[in-house]
């Protein structure tokens, strides 16, 4: 009847939540949660508010420690490890509610973006050696094509972040993780705000991420269209749980989902 | 959008090397820390005794409590001063989330009016005891009602206009205004520490405990605290503009919603902490008799780490803390010496903020834990 | 008013168009050209030149908090502690303070027949360097997961508990009968810096004294623009815009903040060595809380954050604090009626200062390039035409 079963993961799972809870106090964040991201599929996560869905994306990216249970990143635990680490092994996100550094040029946030694959430490950083130099223009470089790759013009790239209209900053911050090369792109809620067009160009664009990066995504969306149009596999939770899991237009169909939703429509 | 309206869930903390050790510490480790001087000496001196005196050339060494005893009503009727300047820190960090560096000097420039009125109302040191006690109640009345205002006005000047700022404004602004508050305190009496009317024979011995004589400036102390943090607590918990206090203190957005005026419910808990901390100068200057216009700083310091002690924005927190704080500082001076006493508070205020930061009777905080 | 400013800010951008690039090369060169044949204007024990020296050894020190306070974001109210570090290892490397110890290196014939422990001052400038980036992380690292106003207490417990162990020290036995410290007596006969060649600085000329201080300046300010511009400088501004973004970009969190309030306590020291020779002794007074509010002023009014401005914020303080206070204005009060001198109300100048500073323009004298328009929301002519305010949903890409 219901969808709960995970189908058979046809490659390898770039990601794995093994019976994964989070509890605050007396609050039960995130009760029990077991699912993988097979490599190069774009994955949803959806569910009404409340679900446990920023909580457990927290926890994937080490913000949040699990109450119990384990994560698994390739062959690598990562159930405990700091977010920077877990950064520098190929995981990168964006937030719900645009965390850029406002003070800094987009390029500028791009290329802190590069930080856990630059080398130049403190003595780099004060003598710069010529690979310093070296390093310094080429992450400069890589930051602009970046900003032109998620869609930006030029005279943008060294205007204040804080200072751009919303839909670049949104596309600043997905350049922004982007740079750190990963593996792993979490998106936290990316059509936010944007109006159906917008969201149509950001699916396109989620696609292209997938085949051209070799990008494996894995999204939070409220927007249904948005998930069922690029969606390979949805997860959906509630008040924690998890309550169905599948294709697309078996979720869709799926009694619980729709019950969790109350009727919400694709 | 995710809504977390149930239960605050704690923004993301990132693992922390020790944060193991603080999960184990706890409130008791915590206890067990500001117990330590105590049952040290305690035990030392009913084992080894501690010196009493000479006879006839010997040293008499005595091995019961009373030294230990002598400690603590020094450190209670210091710490009650401490608790009454530590309430002022606690209710404004409570309500609007900032330490008011300038309250310690609030405090001294308490003292000073406290004084200045003295010689105002004629109250010397052959002054009757009617005449003395009823000079006293006005100069407490006057005092509080100077120091209160000039908390208001702190506020009004300094921290309002700054509300929306990066909480590093507002902090350097009460930074610069507990120098200025300094600078007034320096012309007006001067740099040394100045020597007043001992009013009430600070030190006469009223009874005897157990060994230890109980001078009248330990009840002054308790007298004026434990009416004021009375007065204080039932205003809060029964007045209505007392639930506004608490309210704005919780959510001020709600509390605005609500149609709370929370301009006034913050000028209102600096007029009261402003208050007590003009009740705790004219205690400090009877029972020190003397003042500095460097005191407030150092009296800052310690109430603050009064109140962070207690759990700050706890009431009932600074009181406890101002005590133990009391107690703490007596036993370094006695034990330790005067020159370490600083370094040992700065040194539990360290360990604190560090361990338990929500202190012994606090919530666990936004993001210092 | 702010179309004026609009205006001059788009003359100021098309000038900087026009100018070759070598341009700000040329200009900085220009001021160290300056600097360094100033002395050559004035007299060689003046007044001015004595609050010249003090005021370039302020904006070094003004250069390390900048990096605590203004690049990383951490309120450190207890900077003094450095200060006094780096005094002490002047008082400790190059003096007969240790008299138990017969250590010499490169240092004057008189020197090498004193007992005590005598270092080149160079050497002791990369002493208290490293003493005081070692007290720094010390100091740092109980600071890491508190907020801004309790990581402010914290440093300032420190910085009293530094204080304390100053005065304290001479009581405290090292062994070989030597102290810590000398407490409030101060270790007084300390060594003046010496060059082979050149030959012991002497108090009766002050030149060599500037030219010492200027190019520590120059070397500490030189490594604040490469920091400043570099990954690490990029880490810490990120650090202090949102912790928690930036972790989440891969910046190490403990590490990154504990580098920070290394190198600005490691840039405090060296100040506080130069300190220590020039003002010829080293005792417990000098180190008082108030000095940490001081060199915070300083970065303050010069601008968080910006490098320029926290050396600017340095020598203006210096100048008013050692100069214009203490030797010009100083009858200023009595002229006008009042019977106290201005040194009296130094404090409550400072005070009022940084008040009217953080509600007038918090952004500083030269504000950082960076928060310029941050703090103050301006938007430039250009972006102005843009639809909608930055941030709202629904904008054009």
């Amino acid at each position: 009847m219901s969808s709960t079963e995970t189908p058979a993961p046809p490659a390898v799972a770039v990601l794995r939540a093994e019976h994964v809870t989070k509890t605050f106090g007396g609050l039960v964040a995130v009760n029990d949660i077991s699912f993988d991201v097979p490599e190069h599929s774009i994955v949803s996560l959806i569910g009404p508010n409340g679900a446990g869905k920023t909580t457990l994306f927290n926890m994937l990216t080490g913000l949040y420690r699990p109450t119990e249970g384990r994560i698994m990143l390739g062959e690598r635990n990562i159930t405990r490890a700091r977010p920077d680490v877990i950064t520098r092994h190929g995981v990168a996100r964006t937030f719900q509610n645009i965390r850029l550094f406002g003070a800094m040029t987009a390029v500028e946030n791009v290329m802190v973006g590069h930080h856990a694959r630059m080398r130049a430490g403190l003595f780099g950083s004060i003598f710069r050696p010529p690979w310093v130099r070296r390093e310094e223009l080429q992450t400069r470089e890589h930051a602009r094509e970046l900003l032109a790759y998620v869609g930006l013009r030029e005279p943008v790239f060294d205007r204040l972040a804080g200072q751009l209209p919303y839909g670049d900053q949104r596309r600043v911050e997905i350049a922004r993780a982007l740079a750190s090369q990963p593996r792993l792109l979490l998106l936290d809620e990316p059509t936010a705000g944007m109006n159906a067009q917008e969201s149509r160009v950001l699916t396109e664009f989620m696609r292209k991420l997938r085949d051209e990066l070799e990008l494996t995504i894995l999204l939070i969306e409220h927007d249904m269209k948005v998930v069922m149009g690029v969606s390979e596999r949805i997860t959906v939770l509630d008040y924690g749980k998890k309550i169905a899991e599948g294709e697309p237009a078996a979720v869709r169909a799926d009694p619980a989902v729709i019950e969790a939703y109350l009727g919400k429509q694709a | 959008m995710e809504t977390t309206t149930i239960s605050p869930i704690p923004p993301p903390v990132a693992a922390h090397p020790l944060a193991a050790v603080r999960r184990y510490f706890g409130r008791w480790g915590l206890i067990a820390a500001l117990a330590a001087l105590p049952i040290y000496y305690g035990i030392s001196d009913l084992t080894r005794g501690y010196q009493a005196g000479y006879v006839a050339g010997h040293v008499v060494m005595h091995h019961d409590l009373s030294k230990l005893g002598f400690n603590f009503a020094v450190g209670l009727s210091n710490g009650a001063i401490w608790a009454l300047i530590a309430i002022g820190y606690t209710l404004v960090y409570g309500i609007i989330e900032l330490i008011n560096f300038a309250h310690g000097d609030v405090f001294m420039i308490g003292s000073f009016t406290a004084v200045g009125l003295w010689g105002t109302l004629g109250l010397g040191l052959t002054t009757g005891a009617l005449g003395l006690i009823g000079g006293l109640i006005v100069t407490l009345i006057i005092t509080m009602l100077v120091t209160g205002s000039l908390n208001v006005l702190i506020e009004r000047v300094a921290y309002r206009p700054l509300r929306g700022a990066p909480k590093l404004a507002a902090l350097i602004t009460a930074v610069g205004f507990s120098f200025i508050l300094q600078n007034v305190g320096l012309l007006w009496r001067g740099g040394s520490p100045q020597s007043v009317n001992d009013l009430i024979r600070t030190q006469q011995a009223v009874f005897t405990i157990g060994g230890v004589p109980i001078q009248r400036g330990y009840i002054l102390a308790f007298a004026v605290m434990i009416p004021l943090v009375f007065a204080l607590t039932w205003f809060i918990n029964t007045t209505r503009a007392g639930r506004a206090m608490r309210a704005t203190a919780q959510d001020p957005e709600a509390a605005r919603l609500m149609g709370i005026n929370v301009n006034a419910t913050i000028s209102l808990t600096f007029l009261l902490g402003g208050m007590l901390a003009g009740a705790a100068g004219l205690v400090y200057a009877l029972y020190e008799t003397n003042v500095w216009y460097f005191q407030g700083f150092k009296a800052g310091l310690i109430a603050f780490t009064a109140a962070v002690m207690g759990g700050i924005g706890n009431v009932r927190g600074a009181v406890l803390g101002g005590l133990i704080i009391g107690v703490i500082q007596a036993l370094s001076d006695s034990r330790l010496g005067p020159q370490w006493t600083e370094a040992v508070v700065f040194g539990y205020l360290i360990a604190i903020m560090v361990l338990r930061p929500r202190g012994l009777l606090g919530e666990e905080t936004r993001e210092a834990g | 008013m702010s179309e004026l400013r609009a205006l001059l800010r788009e003359w100021r951008a098309a000038a900087g168009k026009r100018l070759p690039p070598w341009s700000s090369r040329a200009l900085a060169g220009f001021f160290i050209v300056i600097g360094i044949v100033l002395p050559f204007g004035f007299g060689s024990a003046s007044g001015f030149m004595n609050a010249t020296i003090i005021a370039l050894a302020y904006a070094v020190m003004s250069l390390g908090l900048n990096i605590v306070v203004g690049f990383a974001g951490l309120l450190d109210l207890g900077y003094v502690a450095f200060y006094a570090l780096g005094a002490y290892s002047l008082g400790w490397f190059g003096s007969g303070f240790f008299f138990k110890a017969q250590v010499h290196v490169l240092v004057s014939k008189v020197a090498s027949t004193l007992p005590g422990v005598h270092l080149n001052f160079i050497l002791i400038l990369i002493a208290a360097a490293l003493i005081c980036a070692a007290a720094g992380a010390v100091i740092g690292l109980p600071t890491l997961r508190l907020r801004g106003d309790y990581i402010a207490i914290v440093t300032l417990a420190f910085g009293e508990i530094i204080g304390d162990v100053a005065v304290n020290g001479q009581s405290v036995h090292v062994g070989g009968g030597m102290t810590l410290t000398a407490g409030n007596l101060g270790i007084s006969a300390v060594d003046a810096p010496y060059f082979p060649g050149i030959g012991s600085f002497g108090l009766l000329d002050l030149r060599p004294w500037y030219w010492l201080i200027f190019a520590i300046l120059l070397v500490v300010l030189f490594v604040n623009l490469r920091l400043r511009d570099s990954r690490l400088g990029r880490a810490w501004v990120a650090l202090r815009e949102d912790e928690v973004a930036a972790v989440s970009m891969g910046i190490p969190l403990v590490k990154t903040k504990l580098l920070a309030y290394a190198i600005g306590a490691a840039f405090g020291g060296m100040s506080g060595a130069f300190f220590g020779t020039y003002y010829t002794e080293v005792n417990a007074g000098q180190f008082q809380f108030g000095f940490s509010i001081f060199i915070l002023a300083m970065v303050i009014i010069g601008g968080l954050g910006s490098i320029w401005g926290a050396v600017v914020g340095g020598m203006v303080l210096g100048y008013i604090n050692n100069y214009l206070i203490p030797d010009v204005l100083n009858t200023l009060p009595s002229k006008l009626g009042f019977n106290f001198q201005l040194t009296e109300v130094e404090f409550g100048i400072f005070g009022f200062l940084l008040v009217i500073m953080m509600v007038l323009r918090p952004q500083g004298l030269i504000p950082e390039r960076r928060r310029r328009l941050e703090l103050t929301a301006e938007i430039a002519p250009a972006d102005a035409q843009l639809a909608e305010a930055p941030g709202t949903p629904g904008g054009a890409a």
